[in-house]
């Protein structure tokens, strides 16, 4: 099997420029802040964004990200930012998900048109018994920029579903970075259940307000919308990022114990390339299989309720001493350390 | 330009023409001295003094409003700069003997310059009590621009923190009461979206108007983050501070607000809770506040958000 060319990376230039960076440009703009300072760096121009024509890469839209965050110099711009993102404007992808008869639908629809709708940061849908989760992943090595696009991401969807669903669902918020000075604004735009220096970026709802109709959807107008939209991801050549892409690859391959040379092979690219290409993203081969190895380990103790040994053999390990350490590295807790933290 | 400098275009024209003149004057009169000559030490520090009066100068009118005050600092500022420049023109031209008049120039606008600016610093501080008038409620005590929200204007979270701070330690010394009052907006997130998120913004700025003129002078108001408002109530009681919160409640109510675009009325409605302070620090009062304000906000009426 091999998996040829079909993603974007860090410089693909792709995103139009009218969609979600307008978005931010126009927040800025209402605080008074400069057009030529935003954009500077970024390698645009204001009359580009407005001639509907310009698409820009991951990288140039990070640096309109950090050029913002820094002139508007305020706590709320990343929430402010988030309640315009979805289901925002972007064409056929944002009439899909505004026509989406329930929250799956809704989430389905994210996860399948992500290039679209959140090209910075990736959402995965897992489901357990109890709950739904939405596990935000790095999909162009977003590096300072990450914590930023979390909360607008997160924002986003907690924003956009309690709109559509006409209520306010009861999200349960993870994140992984300590928690900021700026507390009260996650309190404000996200609710009160909120909790930091956690393993894993998630959001997460009883698995209740799946199903439950949303008003003033539209099956019909929803389905050609969202036709229209896989038309496009058809027309661009992909519908996710390479590190989506490999993320994906590795979690399929985590009992096989995948190798760099093994993993460029199906990506249709020398060693060298791939580590190269990674390497743009800010990350490396042992990283990113480290991440995916965390996850398949969290997952395992927290829904499948495995043991320490049988979770260590799921991913190979045939030495405990070593499973430990390698984890430790993972998480910075031990197993057991972990275990009684999930309860 | 910047639009407050644009203000002042005349006076720095004049302030420039005078220098000028001044430097005619030497150069017709007198002659540039030789490089061996030149006092170096002289040179930079009357130099140095004059750029720096100049920064000043700049600073000031960049900040300032036209007005009394404006001109009085401005005209104290220019006779300091023009004596200075005078001084360091003298540096590189020779002037003849019997030329009397550059110790005029030099030393003539020094003393008027300090009796203006005496007399403009004197009537900023009186402009600055008024203004200190006008800032109650929103600020006590002490004031830190850096931690002014930037869209209402009130004091945002971090300002807050450290007057409660401050006001927990003052209430435990004089042993009064002290009580929070938290006030949020509901359905502000359908509101911006129906109505534009510049709308949205228009409310907030309307409703710490509001806010503002349902308080008492010791109160202080704080915009926490978004549409969710804090008011420090010193020297309150339990009772008194549900009250106020209550009565914050009704105002938000009532209020006749009209949308910017068509007019038409936008019924508002906020949920509020209140605590009194206890042997806490300020960041668990906080979040006790929050999660007071999160239960009242679970009752069915600010449910539909």
């Amino acid at each position: 099997m091999t998996i040829k060319g079909s993603w974007y990376e860090r410089d693909s230039r792709f995103i139009a420029a009218h969609h979600q960076p307008a978005l931010l440009l126009d927040l800025a703009l209402a605080r008074e802040l400069d057009s030529h300072r935003l954009l500077r760096g970024s390698g645009l121009f204001h009359e580009d964004i407005l001639s509907g024509q310009a698409r820009i890469s991951p990288q140039q839209f990070l640096q309109l990200i950090d050029n913002t965050r820094r002139l508007l110099d305020a706590d709320d711009s990343s929430f402010l930012f988030g309640q315009r993102l979805l289901p925002g404007h972007y064409g056929a992808a944002s009439q899909a998900l505004q026509q989406a008869g329930n929250l799956q639908q809704a989430l389905e629809l994210l996860t399948r048109l992500r290039a679209l709708l959140s090209p910075l940061l990736a959402p995965r849908l897992l489901l357990d018994e109890q709950r739904i989760y939405i596990v935000w992943l790095d999909a162009c090595g977003c590096g300072e920029q990450r914590r930023f696009l979390l909360e607008a991401s997160m924002t986003a969807l907690a924003s956009c579903s309690r709109w559509l669903a006409g209520e306010r669902l009861p999200w349960q918020f993870e994140f992984a970075h300590e928690q900021p000075r700026y507390i009260e604004q996650y309190w404000v735009h996200l609710g009160e259940d909120v909790a930091f220096a956690r393993q894993v970026d998630m959001m997460s709802l009883p698995r209740e307000y799946l199903a439950r109709p949303w008003p003033g959807a539209s099956l019909t107008a929803g389905q050609v919308a969202e036709q229209q939209s896989l038309t496009q991801l058809e027309a661009l050549g992909f519908s996710a990022s390479l590190l989506d892409r490999l993320y994906d690859h590795l979690h399929e391959q985590i009992r096989e114990t995948p190798n760099l040379d093994k993993v460029a092979h199906t990506f249709a690219m020398s060693p060298a390339t791939l580590k190269r290409k990674l390497g743009k993203h800010d990350s490396h081969f042992q990283e990113q299989l480290d991440l995916v190895r965390k996850h398949v380990a969290l997952h395992l103790y927290r829904v499948k309720g495995y043991s320490n040994d049988e979770v260590a053999a799921y991913l190979q390990f045939h030495d405990s001493t070593n499973f430990r350490r390698s984890f430790k590295r993972w998480t910075g807790l031990s197993p057991s350390a972990l275990r009684q933290l999930l309860g | 330009m910047p639009p407050l400098l644009k203000l002042h275009a005349w006076k720095l024209a004049g302030l420039l023409l005078l220098a000028n003149l001044g430097l005619l004057a030497h150069l017709i009169a007198g002659h540039i001295k030789p490089v061996s000559e030149w006092n170096w030490t002289d040179i930079l520090g009357e130099g140095g003094s004059a750029l720096l009066v100049l920064l000043w100068i700049g600073l000031l009118l960049k900040s300032r409003p036209a007005g009394r005050v404006t001109n009085l600092l401005f005209c104290g500022l220019a006779c300091l700069f023009l004596s200075l420049w005078m001084d360091s023109v003298d540096e590189f031209v020779q002037l003849p003997a019997s030329a009397n008049w550059d110790k005029w120039l030099e030393s003539g606008p020094m003393p008027v310059g300090f009796i203006l600016m005496t007399l403009g610093i004197y009537h900023w501080h009186r402009e600055q009590l008024a203004i200190s008038a006008q800032m109650e409620k929103r600020e006590r005590l002490f004031r830190e621009h850096r931690l002014f929200d930037k869209l209402t204007p009130l004091g945002g979270a971090e300002y807050l923190r450290l007057q409660v701070q401050q006001a927990l330690q003052q209430s435990r010394a004089e042993g009064q009461p002290l009580a929070l009052a938290i006030l949020d907006l509901d359905g502000f997130d359908r509101l911006n979206r129906e109505h534009g998120h510049a709308e949205g913004d228009r409310v907030l700025q309307s409703l710490t108007q509001l806010l503002l003129l349902n308080l008492r002078r010791q109160d202080l108001l704080c915009r926490l983050a978004g549409d969710r408002f804090v008011v420090l109530l010193p020297g309150t009681g339990a009772q008194q501070a549900q009250q106020i919160a209550i009565e914050l409640q009704d105002a938000v109510r009532h209020l006749a607000y009209r949308s910017s675009r068509n007019g038409e009325r936008l019924q508002l409605s906020a949920s509020v809770a209140s605590v009194l302070a206890q042997d806490e620090d300020g960041d668990s009062l906080l979040k006790r506040l929050n999660l007071a304000l999160a239960r009242a906000k679970q009752t069915p009426s600010a449910k539909r958000a």
